[in-house]
């Protein structure tokens, strides 16, 4: 296209906005409506996706925890009162497992209580107490970094030993190395072997308020007893899944035909959950999106079609001194894209700005894709052209004649 | 002398719902290049309409037009408006001109359609403007300009593209007559220098200066002379 004519129309669309500050604003709402929750959705979904899968990979890939109760409730045919029927997961499933297991890199019991931590009158409370084995370090990819972990013989003869999360430490010494001090736990005492690895926090919670203990050691000063988790490191989690199905349902005597009386979490699934969840948010949100974008367009196509009204004269005259069909169609197409591009880097702009919110509100990592923000220039030219096209045709099918003596 | 127009028994036939308006009724016109006419006749006898079909802005219901012995008929809308761009200058009694934009861009407006340059653009339009006594106008929006003024910028803005005819309807229809006059000045000058002007008019001081009056009636051509 002509540099010239090309100016003249953007001249031209800009005088018609311009003049019609007002209605061209009010028309443009809808576009801005639908590309702010374009962009907001986007960059608020990917924020959320971003946060979750750091928060998850602490917690491993490939490790599968067996537990009563499943981590995330939903989903179709979860029946909650059977679930709460089931039977414990005791220390019988994980012999069983270790047994039976061969796809197993590694099997770990975690006895998990909350307890206080004390020493002298220094008291940490309510502190992930773990019982497991040697092989925790390898399934939780979580070591020591002073001192030593569990080992085997710590497990069998019961050893009053105990490994501290950073977190205890900062409450009980925070000024001395704890290793060869002791803690109480309660009322027993235990000596310190080492301290974790830190791993920070997951989803808001610390992950270092804990003690390790041999589950061995820890049988001695649990009360009741409840249902443990047995974690797995597998080596596919797909095909350790199948055999812990397969083992477990065996020991559980679970009939034929009928469902799991016991959950294989893992953050795989959970992720996978998530993303099933912002999936039906994001068809959602689009959904709004696209009516109040189609919306817009209609409001478009309107305001053009009032435009070519009022200024039937000028194409007359445009026409008269030799402006052919197709350039008056372009003025006129440049000037509904022009609008709803107007519309769109609002949009743009109050996505932005909803999006930096919505992060700040909910202490969430700000990001926001580029594709977004090319989704939503492309969408409010699509708009522009799709319904700028009728009115500017019908500009450019006008007679000369009859546009010259339009009153 | 060769006919630059060249028209037989051109008809022209409105469509008003059930009824037939006939606004020409088979015109027979030749007119030579250089020539200066003046259209006269009474309200409703087709001058207008004569002057759109010489003017290819619209076409004959029924009959022939040539325009420089090519078929005006036979032409689709790109092409009429390619001859309107190079061949024809029109002047309104209402002028017509881009509110929004100074005299020299309204004069300027054709040659954007004729891909000419945007510095010669600018510079024609400005002698454009100075030829038709609006040198010190040109910055003017058409709002700040009198109704003469108005009309001179029409003029020039209808000769930007350089054209063979200039056809004005009505041209001073707006004007009281010391203004029409001095309008009247410029079509004649513009006919010395070898256009091809006609005019559409009521006024019989417009009509006498042409060097022919065409005199239409019911659409038919009622004397010429
Ligand atoms: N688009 C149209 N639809 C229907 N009738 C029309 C149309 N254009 C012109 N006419 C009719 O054709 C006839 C000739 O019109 P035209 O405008 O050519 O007259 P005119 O001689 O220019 O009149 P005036 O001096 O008032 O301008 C009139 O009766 C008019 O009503
Ligand atoms: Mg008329």
């Amino acid at each position: 296209m002509d540099r010239g004519f090309l100016l003249e129309s953007l001249r031209s669309a800009i005088e018609a906005i311009k003049t019609n500050k007002l209605r061209s604003l009010l028309t443009t709402l809808g576009i801005i409506i639908g590309v702010t929750t374009v962009i907001a959705v986007i960059s608020v979904i990917s924020g959320l996706k971003t946060q979750v899968a750091s928060s998850f990979s602490t917690l491993g890939a490939n490790v599968l925890y067996v537990q009563k109760y499943p981590w995330v409730m939903g989903g179709a045919g979860i029946d909650w009162w059977k679930i709460r029927q089931r039977k414990d997961i005791g220390m019988d499933e994980f012999r069983a497992l270790k047994e039976y297991g061969s796809s197993f890199k590694y099997v770990a019991p975690q006895i998990t209580y909350r307890y206080d931590v004390k020493v002298g009158n220094k008291n940490a409370r309510g502190v992930e107490v773990i019982g497991t084995t040697e092989h925790f370090p390898e399934i939780r990819d979580q070591g020591v970094k002073l001192g030593r972990f569990l080992s085997m013989d710590d497990i069998r003869y019961k050893r009053d030993i105990c490994i501290l999360g950073q977190d205890v430490v900062n409450t009980l010494y925070p000024d001395e190395n704890p290793i060869g001090k002791v803690v109480r736990i309660k009322g027993r005492v235990l000596t310190v072997i080492g301290i974790l690895k830190e791993l920070g926090d997951l989803m808001g919670q610390s992950m270092d308020n804990v003690v390790v203990v041999p589950y061995t050691t820890m049988s001695k000063f649990v009360g009741r007893r409840r249902s443990i988790t047995i974690t797995v490191l597998a080596q596919d989690e797909e095909e350790a899944s199948e055999e812990i199905r397969w083992i477990l349902r065996r020991l559980r005597k679970v009939k034929p035909g009928e469902d799991d009386d016991f959950s294989i979490n893992s953050s795989g699934a959970i992720t996978k959950q998530f993303n099933e969840l912002t999936r039906t948010m994001f068809i959602i949100m689009i959904g709004i999106a696209g009516i109040s974008l189609v919306v817009g367009g209609i409001g478009i196509m309107n305001i053009m079609l009032v435009s070519v009204t009022e200024r039937t004269r000028e194409i007359g005259v445009r026409k008269a001194i030799g402006a052919k069909s197709s350039e008056i169609l372009s003025q006129f197409l440049l000037e509904s894209v022009m609008i709803s591009f107007v519309g769109g880097i609002i949009g743009i702009f109050l996505g932005f700005s909803l999006t930096k919110l919505i992060s700040t509100i909910g202490n969430m990592p700000f990001g926001m894709p580029i594709w977004s923000i090319v989704l939503g220039f492309s969408f409010s030219f699509f708009i522009g052209v799709f319904f700028g096209i009728y009115p500017a045709r019908k500009a450019a099918a006008l007679s000369p004649v009859e546009a010259l003596r339009y009153e | 002398m060769s006919n630059l127009i060249e028209m037989k028994k051109v008809k022209k036939t409105y469509q008003l719902g059930e009824t037939e308006v006939h606004a020409l009724q088979g015109v027979n016109v030749k007119i030579s290049k250089g020539e200066f006419i003046s259209i006269v006749g009474p309200s409703g006898s087709g001058k207008s309409t004569l002057m759109h079909i010489i003017g290819c802005l619209d076409i004959p219901s029924e009959g022939a037009y040539h325009l420089q012995g090519e078929d005006v008929g036979e032409m689709n809308g790109d092409q009429l408006a390619d001859i309107r761009k190079k061949f024809i200058g029109f002047v309104f009694q209402d002028f017509y001109l881009l509110s929004d934009v100074t005299a020299w861009y309204n004069v300027a407006l054709p040659m954007i359609y004729n891909r000419v340059p945007p510095r010669t653009r600018k510079e024609r339009a400005i002698n454009l403007l100075e030829e038709v006594g609006l040198a010190d106008r040109i910055n003017h929006l058409p709002s700040q300009l009198s109704g003469g003024e108005r009309q001179r910028v029409t003029i020039a803005r209808a000769l930007s593209n350089n054209p063979e005819i200039i056809l004005a309807d009505e041209p001073t229809g707006n004007l009281d007559s010391v203004t029409g006059e001095g309008v009247m000045q410029i079509f004649y000058k513009l006919h010395e220098e070898g256009k091809t002007v006609i005019i559409v008019t009521h006024e019989h001081y417009v009509a006498d200066q042409a060097e022919r009056k065409i005199r239409l009636k019911d659409g038919m051509i009622e004397d010429e002379g």
